[in-house]
């Protein structure tokens, strides 16, 4: 298991060093075929998290938590790795200037995008958590600002201003965990997770909640809650799609999985009521904010990134309700989260492609026009409305049915609401893409003579997997599976 | 004909330590305001500077007097970092801005900053009112620190308040990249407060942090002065709703 | 029994101290600044002399004022003789006069003057007595506010409002000096003084400059002996605020503990001899820095504003 954990941490990374000097095609095998061996890894790592946690070199702490994650993550890596060997062919086929720099460049930040993003499940420490997602906030914020665009330019910098403020914050918050750590483990104390969470009960209070509310605010800026989402429909609209789809996927998850962490200690140190009460407050108002964004988009891609917006909150609201189910839905929403999000994600890459226009009104047609990626795009966006039978819908199946069980009734018929309206915001803009026939002379530019045919057939192996993982997942998740968030819940409510 | 000798303080003196380091926090708040009323961004860089430069002292002072060893090197480092070669690089950066053949060709190290939508006076008068709240809500905490006075905690929380501020009201790149770094300069103050004990480790990787901030930050200058042939944020309005 | 000085003849001494030394700081400041600009400046007694032939000019009153005008002056006047019975001028003990009002009666006191002369300034109708009034009142409504948080910071760390209670807390250790409170009050009263006496980085003292006239603007239109008793009234102002700044914040010592009348000369001497090194401190201010435009005058209240604040927040909630 060491050895698997390992290669977990030295593959992307190197990956991202080979992408730096080969050749475009190179890098693209390379790429690949790290992510697909990186999602190997980690379904190996699943049975053995399920049983106990592990620990190496001190540095590095696995529990069935951080597995959740890293699934999301890797899974997502192995997507997309895949997914951009056709989104760069055509800028490849045209022979552009520039391109081998921006593939190396592209793909060395993929790598180093995807190592961050999985070692920062595995860190032991509430330091060096914060170190790895400072880094990950640098490392995409410049594959945002890769496309050098005006609006790419602005996403950057909007980006990274309040990613990096909402981490000082969060800087703050690890200090005072470190202050509250010290009082009762003594000055020396390295801010290891593990010796907090288990002298929880003894730390002093006002530091503590001082720690999580800050925590939520700082880390929320990067996993997008309201207010501090303002960053989001921006970068994640302007960033090629292979990078949205894991700054929507993955980023904003590894982000969830930070206030996790305090909520676990907040949970341990003050009780269940107060972190839950904080939790809800702005999951709610994340879900609200994004289902009344989601009815009157214009950009497909800033649709999408505002559906992750609502996914975050009710992945907080899910864990405000606190029952045993509740939380399973929550782990579970994680992961269909991520297949769903990167195949909705994907496949508006090949609209884009193919229409040559970001904008929802210049594409039209797209069933008629795009024989797999059409159907499947509108699979993937009934899969984030919580359709049946995908994974979605169970897990906010779970996470209501926790909510009226934890005597939440309120705000689980406001989730409930709100989240039919974000389906019809959704699937009105996905209908006037995918049904609407094409009208004659259109596309700017190109003439009406778009033809039926998929781009690249790279970019739709990647979706077809997504979607057989979300059938799983909905239909009859696999026994390990629900053993490992069986584990994860039970380490969460530790202290409930 | 009370109360002269023999006057119980309402506010007891402090030590002639606490008094010290409490001034040179207050500092560190002073040069915080006085980035508002810096026009030039010559002068917030050395402003900048110079409020990098009090912490390292304070630094250095609670090393001296509380016996903590670590905190001369985390002196050394952050100072060296942030007093000399931060403000060096965004020298570079920004004199790199003016176009070659220009009058100026060091136009960007002397432009102006963009002033914001408040004039100056009612700019300081909000974050005199938003240091107050600071203060107030940090106060009401009672987290006690072993190495520095109560009121050090409030300054540095009162500094990450203002930087907040300073931000928001700031119409140009660089001055925003500014305001960040002093944010982080309010932050790192504060973990002297509360955890001067924190192991190196903690620290070292924070200043890496910072320096890779540093150089994001300066990549993104150049493209956004490239696209835009100016510093200004006036155009940052086209991705909206 | 010998040289012990009766506490009446004391209190006199104070108010006569201000009253007589006030014109000659002004002289030794007018004197001072010629110097560090390289010329050889008016005589130290030279304002004696004004004053004396303005007394003996005759007055004149603008058609349209009324007594206003002409009570004015005597009363900014009458006022500038009380307050040093109020501050620690001489003793450091509390005479018993002194206990008629504490620091923020005297402040009131002060107010009470310059309204008088602003009021008599607006009557005149003339366009630069009026100018200067209204933006004498305008910045004031910044500063006045300063005044009282520099007087908040003596009383929260003194626990009265008495000064010669924090002159006593500010002689007993050499800590109570390096305090954040202490001296964040003591410059944002420092501020407050260059503001009031019109220097700069508010008004030149020296020349015309008709546009950015504040203080000097306000006496325009009166003349003769009227006009004597402003001039000597300001002179006066600026020597009590030095005065406060000195002996209650920032060095209180010199003054006599005792009745005894050669404590109490030293006291007279060590008064007027800070007075003079404060002046100086004035004048080089003067030669280094530029005049602000008048908008920007904002900013430099703001920044007293600022200061004092934090002196009050640092003392009450920082135990600094």
């Amino acid at each position: 298991m060491e050895a698997v954990v390992l290669l977990l941490l030295i593959l992307p990374f190197t990956a991202a060093l080979v992408s730096l000097r080969a050749p475009a095609a190179a890098a693209e095998a390379v790429t690949a075929i790290a992510g697909v061996t990186c999602f190997g890894l980690v379904l190996a790592l699943v049975p053995e998290a399920a049983h106990h946690d592990l620990g190496y070199l001190s540095y590095l702490r696995i529990d069935a938590v951080s597995v959740v994650f890293l699934l999301a993550t890797s899974f997502l890596y192995a997507a997309v790795a895949v997914y951009s060997i056709g989104y760069l062919a055509p800028s490849r086929r045209r022979g552009e200037a520039g391109f081998s720099r921006y593939s190396r460049q592209f793909y060395a930040g993929l790598n180093l995008f995807a190592w961050t993003m999985l070692a920062a499940p595995m860190m032991s420490n509430l330091a060096l958590l914060w170190i790895a997602i400072e880094v990950t906030t640098v490392v995409s914020a410049l594959l945002v600002a890769i496309e050098n665009t005006d609006g790419a330019a602005e996403a950057a910098w909007k980006y990274i201003l309040i990613a990096s403020a909402g981490l000082g914050l969060a800087l703050l918050a690890t200090i005072f965990a470190y202050y509250a750590g010290a009082q009762v483990l003594g000055e020396h104390y390295d801010l290891s997770f593990a010796p907090l969470l288990q002298s929880g009960a003894r730390l002093p209070h006002t530091p503590v909640r001082l720690a999580f509310v800050l925590a939520v605010v700082g880390f929320g800026t990067k996993m997008g809650l309201f207010p501090v989402h303002t960053w989001l429909p921006d970068a994640h609209s302007e960033a090629p799609t292979p990078v949205s789809a894991l700054l929507s996927g993955s980023l904003l998850a590894v982000s969830f999985y930070a206030i996790l962490r305090y909520y676990q200690v907040a949970a341990a140190a003050l009780g269940p009521r107060f972190p839950r009460d904080v939790l809800l407050v702005f999951g709610i108002a994340s879900l609200l904010l994004a289902a009344l964004y989601l009815l009157d988009q214009r950009d497909v891609k800033r649709m999408l990134a505002y559906s992750s917006v609502e996914h975050m909150g009710i992945l907080a609201i899910g864990v405000s309700f606190g029952a045993p189910i509740a939380l399973a839905g929550v782990f579970l929403h994680v992961l269909a989260h991520a297949a769903a999000k990167g195949n909705a994600f994907m496949g508006a890459g090949v609209l884009v492609h193919k229409f040559g226009s970001k904008r929802i009104s210049g594409i039209s047609g797209g069933l008629d026009l795009l024989p797999w990626s059409g159907p499947l795009f509108g699979i993937a966006i009934l899969a984030l409305a919580a359709m049946p039978p995908f994974g979605i819908f169970r897990s906010e199946f779970e996470i209501v049915e926790g909510g009226f069980g934890a005597s939440s009734n309120v705000a689980a018929a406001i989730l409930i609401v709100l989240v039919t309206l974000a389906f019809f915001g959704l699937s009105v803009a996905a209908s006037r893409m995918l049904v609407t026939p094409r009208r004659a002379g259109l596309a700017p530019g190109s003439a009406a003579a778009l033809v039926r045919g998929e781009p690249s057939a790279w970019m739709v192996v990647p979706v077809v997997a997504g979607v057989a993982v979300l059938l799983v997942l909905g239909v009859h998740p696999p026994a390990e599976l629900t053993g490992l968030l069986t584990r994860a819940v039970h380490q969460l409510g530790v202290g409930a | 004909m009370s109360s002269l000798a023999g006057a119980a303080a309402a506010v007891a003196a402090p030590s002639v330590y606490s008094g010290g380091s409490s001034v040179i926090a207050l500092g560190v708040l002073l040069a915080e305001f006085g980035m508002f009323r810096q026009a030039l961004l010559r002068d917030q860089v050395r402003l900048y500077a110079v409020q990098s430069g009090l912490i390292s002292v304070l630094a250095i002072l609670v090393a001296a007097v509380r016996h903590l060893p670590d905190l001369y090197v985390l002196a050394a480092l952050s100072g060296a970092l942030k007093v000399v070669i931060v403000p060096i690089v965004l020298r570079r950066l920004l004199r790199g801005i003016g176009r070659a053949g220009e009058d100026d060709p060091a136009r960007g190290w002397t432009e102006i900053a963009g002033s914001g939508s408040l004039g100056l006076a009612s700019t300081v008068l909000l974050a005199i009112a938003v240091a107050a709240f600071g203060f107030f809500a940090v106060s009401a905490l009672h987290i006690r620190s072993a190495v520095l006075p109560p009121a050090a905690l409030e300054i540095s929380v009162s500094v990450a308040l203002v930087a907040f501020i300073l931000m928001i009201m700031r119409r140009d790149v660089a001055s925003q990249a500014i305001g960040f770094l002093s944010l982080e300069n309010g932050i790192s103050l504060a973990a002297l407060v509360v955890a001067a004990g924190l192991p190196l480790i903690l620290e070292v990787a924070f200043l890496f942090d910072l320096l890779v901030a540093v150089v994001v930050l300066e990549l993104l200058i150049r493209v956004h002065h490239g696209r835009a042939e100016s510093l200004s944020t006036a155009d940052l309005t086209s991705l909206r709703g | 029994m010998s040289g012990t000085l009766p506490i009446p003849v004391i209190q006199f001494l104070q108010v006569a101290t201000v009253a007589v030394g006030a014109p000659g700081i002004t002289g030794v400041i007018a004197r001072v600044e010629a110097r560090l600009q390289g010329r050889a400046g008016p005589r130290v007694l030279q304002p004696y002399y004004d004053l004396a032939k303005l007394l003996r000019k005759e007055a004149l009153a603008p058609e349209g004022s009324s007594w206003v005008f002409l009570a004015a002056p005597v009363g900014a006047a009458a006022c500038y003789l009380t307050v040093p019975l109020l501050i620690p001028v001489l003793t450091s003990f509390g005479l018993p006069l002194g206990y008629m009002g504490d620091i923020l009666g005297g402040g009131l006191i002060l107010s009470l003057a310059s309204f008088a002369v602003a009021v008599a300034a607006s009557e005149t109708g003339s366009p630069y007595a009026q100018l200067g009034a209204s933006r004498a009142k305008t910045f004031a409504a910044i500063t006045e506010p300063v005044v009282l948080f520099v007087i908040f910071v003596v009383a929260l760390v003194t626990g009265t409002d008495l000064p010669y209670a924090l002159a006593a807390t500010v002689r007993s250790s050499a800590s109570q000096i390096v305090r954040p409170a202490h001296l964040l009050a003591a410059a944002a009263l420092f501020m407050v003084i260059l503001y009031e006496t019109g220097r700069i980085p508010v008004e030149t003292h020296t020349g015309t400059n008709e546009f950015g006239m504040i203080e000097e603007a306000r006496p325009f239109e009166h003349s003769g002996p009227y006009f004597a008793l402003l001039k000597w009234g300001s002179s006066m102002k600026q020597l009590i605020l030095y005065t406060i700044l000195i002996n209650v914040f920032v060095a209180p010592w010199g003054l006599s503990a005792t009745a005894q009348a050669p404590a109490v000369v030293l006291a007279i001497a060590a008064l007027l001899g800070k007075a003079i090194v404060l002046g100086t401190v004035v004048a080089v201010i003067d030669n280094s820095f530029a005049k602000l435009r008048l908008f920007k005058i904002t900013e430099f209240a703001a920044a007293a504003f600022l200061l004092a604040v934090l002196g009050v927040f640092t003392l009450y909630l920082g135990g600094g």
